[in-house]
């Protein structure tokens, strides 16, 4: 077998962020289905010999394997995206940027989305740790963003092109309702959520309407 | 300055529900006060709309739908609420239907002031002179004496107020931002829940406060530092949570959300007339707006007519021009040269600064938005519906032509109108039967899968494109008539038994009386407008029994089935009939 294939669940918004970068940048993939819930087959035998930590998504590119949220956007971004813009390796500062968002998506990734699992599938997490988590978060992003606006910021770095950073905390934020976190309070990041869904190529998911 | 107290035990006055630049065309926020969950749009005029969250179908929050710029499309089901007036304009799942009048979501008062968005759940009147401030504000008087432009929002923040104390702390912080801003602060509070409060700081001056970008970080890193204050000394239950939160607000029920938009009647609007002009020769074109105090004109559908009442006993029916977002009523008169006196009295009587009677708009002649290609073919004045879904058509992008016949260049009316229609317009000069014929026969020539046509002018054109439409091979519910008369000689000779299915009631329906007469002898309502057989506004369910179809608004397919009939002309081929009533 050639080509790209991502080891895929649709409900996780880590997979989500690949299957956003890999059709943005116009790529072909094969989706392989990994039975995370109620299956748990990520945590099995089998999976582990393609990711020991037994975490999805994973990313195997004609025989390269890798694992992880944000390695695989690096990856994607560096070796597919010719124009250097979704992850800006000629531009130390902005690349540090990119890397410190990037650092935040981990944060929204377990808080907002952590309250997610534990409201839809019934992990077992500290939910009120969660969502206080999640609300810190959030404040900081949409102060970031509204701040940006008055400047003419329209993405989380500054620069006219939207990074894999935005795709990282994108569907973080989307999905918080589903975790018992109201967006309402953060009108900066609905308006900068709009704008993530008008980028050429975005994709839905289940709970990500188009805008 | 002195702030009042947070009194959470009442939601009187006007409060701020977001900044006017969260609000940006084709974009919705979602806001909450007093426990009410909010959406918030503007649309392509400018105008805000504050209405509750969630829409009449399934009640699901509207703010997860679509601004177009003139309507708010639910994310769900499609139903499409117009700007201003929040009345259902379409429902997709049953395209061939005008939605009633009464699907209305309630529309809250909105003032846009000092760079907010405000509203009151009060049920105060429909809005305030722009200008002025709302009354009470909540902050102290002396940001009344700017003008509404003179104050820059700083950023804003949700603040679990917990059990803390807040007023207390809202002095200091409003001096600190005056020293971190360089101008005098003022602090609007916005209270969301019982233990919750959007904390929105103003700067205000004689003209709006040059504040740099690092000033305003400070500030949002000020505010920031304020509420973990405030948030560490509330305690485990100080989490703002809106999702599902049941507020004391929401316990005393949504119906404390201003029901003024929703005071639905099919009684009569009256409007003023803001403007008449000659559109073309023997045509002139009226606009109209609700009269002083009164609350906006409904929603218009496209298709969509009026009755303007004259006198007591003088109604004319117009169609009413207007695309979507429009706020004000348009319609265009010709002068007819036998008139009764409904046009010769618009023409010659009815000036700018009149007040007029009409009635709620009604939609005999509705227009399918799922169609890939919409044909429009109008005749003379027949224009008028034509326009407003010409208009609808051109805003959503589908597919759709124009084809207006009139006598001569001078007899275009709204050319303004057309205008704008671009090539999607095409319009026939001075064609006489003949060539008319030929027109239509090579524009109907292709009928198709997605196709639609709505047709209106003159009996005899209608006639002709009926008879072309049929042997063309259009199916006929995909041909659609506006007649203004019914050119059809009535036949009043039979005579036969009426039998209403609600109220159990049997009567005699006698030679040279209606079904409509009868019922209305015996108090039995139904709404009619035309009685003559060509609108269609007093058309029931037939349940048993054949009619005997004399009008012109059925097509050939529903009269076939039987199961509908227009009571003002149509009279029983057997001996009874049952009507749903």
């Amino acid at each position: 077998m050639s080509g790209i294939r991502l080891y895929d669940y649709e409900l996780s918004v880590n997979c989500y962020k690949q299957r956003l970068l890999l059709s943005i940048l116009g790529l072909d993939y094969e989706r392989v289905p990994v039975d995370f819930f109620p299956g748990r087959e990520h945590q099995g035998d089998t999976f582990r010999r393609i990711n020991p930590l037994g975490h999805i998504p994973v990313l195997d590119d004609n025989g390269y394997v890798v694992w992880d949220a944000t390695a695989i956007s690096i990856y994607l971004a560096t070796g597919y995206d010719d124009s250097g813009r979704w992850y800006p390796v000629a531009d130390p500062r902005r690349l540090g940027r990119v890397a410190s968002w990037m650092a935040f998506a981990e944060g929204t990734t377990n808080t907002a989305s952590a309250a997610r699992l534990h409201d839809t599938l019934g992990y077992d997490f500290d939910i009120d740790a969660c969502r206080r988590g999640a609300r810190d978060l959030f404040r900081h992003l949409d102060r970031h963003l509204w701040l940006g606006e008055l400047e003419g910021r329209r993405w989380l770095v500054d620069g006219d092109h939207p990074t894999i950073a935005d795709l990282a905390v994108f569907p973080d934020a989307m999905l918080a309702p589903q975790g018992g976190v109201s967006l309402t309070p953060y009108p900066a990041i609905r308006r900068w959520t709009d704008r993530v869904k008008d980028i050429p190529g975005f994709v839905v998911m289940a709970g990500i309407y188009p805008h | 300055m002195n702030l009042p107290p947070v009194d959470y035990a009442a939601n009187r006055g006007w409060y701020p529900v977001a900044a006017s630049a969260d609000a940006v065309a084709g974009h919705v926020v979602a806001g909450r006060l007093w426990g009410s969950d909010l959406v918030i749009w503007r649309d392509d005029n400018g105008a805000v709309n504050v209405w509750p969250d969630r829409c009449l179908h399934r009640g699901v929050r509207l703010s997860l739908g679509t601004n177009t710029g003139t309507e708010l499309v639910c994310r769900y089901h499609g139903w499409r609420y117009a700007t201003v007036a929040g009345s259902c304009t379409y429902i997709p799942a049953h395209p061939d239907n005008a939605p009633a009048q009464s699907m209305c979501t309630s529309t809250l008062p909105v003032h846009e002031y000092a760079g907010l968005v405000w509203t009151t759940l009060d049920g105060a009147p429909g809005s305030v002179a722009v200008g002025t401030s709302p009354e009470p504000f909540p902050v102290e008087h002396d940001v009344n004496d700017h003008a509404g432009s003179a104050a820059v929002p700083l950023w804003a923040m949700t603040v679990n107020v917990g059990t803390g104390t807040l007023e207390v702390e809202l002095d200091g912080l409003r001096k600190a931002l005056t020293k971190l801003v360089g101008a005098e602060v003022a602090v609007v509070l916005q209270p969301v829940d019982p233990d919750a409060v959007v904390v929105r700081p103003l700067a205000v001056g004689e003209a709006a406060p040059a504040v740099d970008v690092s000033a305003l970080d400070a500030a949002a890193e000020l505010l920031s530092a304020f509420a973990r204050r405030i948030e560490s000394g509330a305690g485990a239950n100080g989490d703002y949570d809106g999702n599902s939160r049941r507020s004391a607000t929401e316990a005393r029920g949504y119906g404390q959300v201003s029901p003024h938009g929703r005071t639905v009647s099919t009684g009569l609007l009256d409007v003023e007339v803001v403007a008449k002009w000659e559109t073309a020769d023997g045509i002139v074109a009226f606009e109209f707006l609700p009269v002083e105090g009164a609350p906006p004109l409904p929603a218009v559908q496209p298709g969509a007519h009026i009755d303007v009442h004259m006198t007591a006993d003088l109604l004319r029916p117009y169609s009413l021009t207007n695309g979507p977002g429009d706020t004000a009523y348009r319609i265009g008169v010709k002068r007819e040269p036998d008139s009764r006196g409904g046009s010769a009295a618009m023409h010659d009587f009815v000036t700018v600064g009149d007040r007029l009677t009409i009635s709620h708009p009604r939609n005999t002649f509705p227009l399918r938005r799922d169609a890939d290609h919409t044909l429009l073919i109008a005749g003379g004045i027949g224009v008028t519906p034509l326009l407003a879904m010409a208009q609808t058509l051109a805003a959503t992008g589908a597919g759709f032509e124009l084809h207006y016949f009139v006598r001569g260049p001078g007899h275009v009316a709204f050319a303004d109108v057309i205008q704008t229609l671009g090539p999607h317009a095409v319009v026939h000069h001075g064609l006489d039967p003949a060539g008319t014929g030929e027109e239509l026969a090579s524009l109907l020539a292709e009928p198709g899968f997605g196709r639609q046509v709505y047709a209106c002018g003159p009996g005899p054109m209608l006639d002709a494109i009926r008879a072309t439409a049929r042997s063309a091979g259009w199916p006929d519910d995909t041909v659609h008539f506006e007649y203004f008369q019914n050119p059809n000689d009535l036949d009043l000779d039979s005579t036969f038994e009426i039998a209403l299915s609600r109220t159990a009631r049997t009567f005699t329906v006698p030679a040279g009386e209606t079904i409509l007469d009868v019922l209305r002898t015996n108090g039995v309502a139904v709404e009619a407008s035309c009685e003559q057989g060509a609108c269609g506004t007093c058309v029931v369910p037939l349940l048993d029994g054949r009619a005997d179809h004399q009008d012109v608004y059925l097509s050939d397919t529903q009269k076939a089935t039987q199961d509908r009939i227009a009571v003002c002309v149509s009279r029983a081929e057997t001996e009874r009939l049952v009507l749903e009533l």
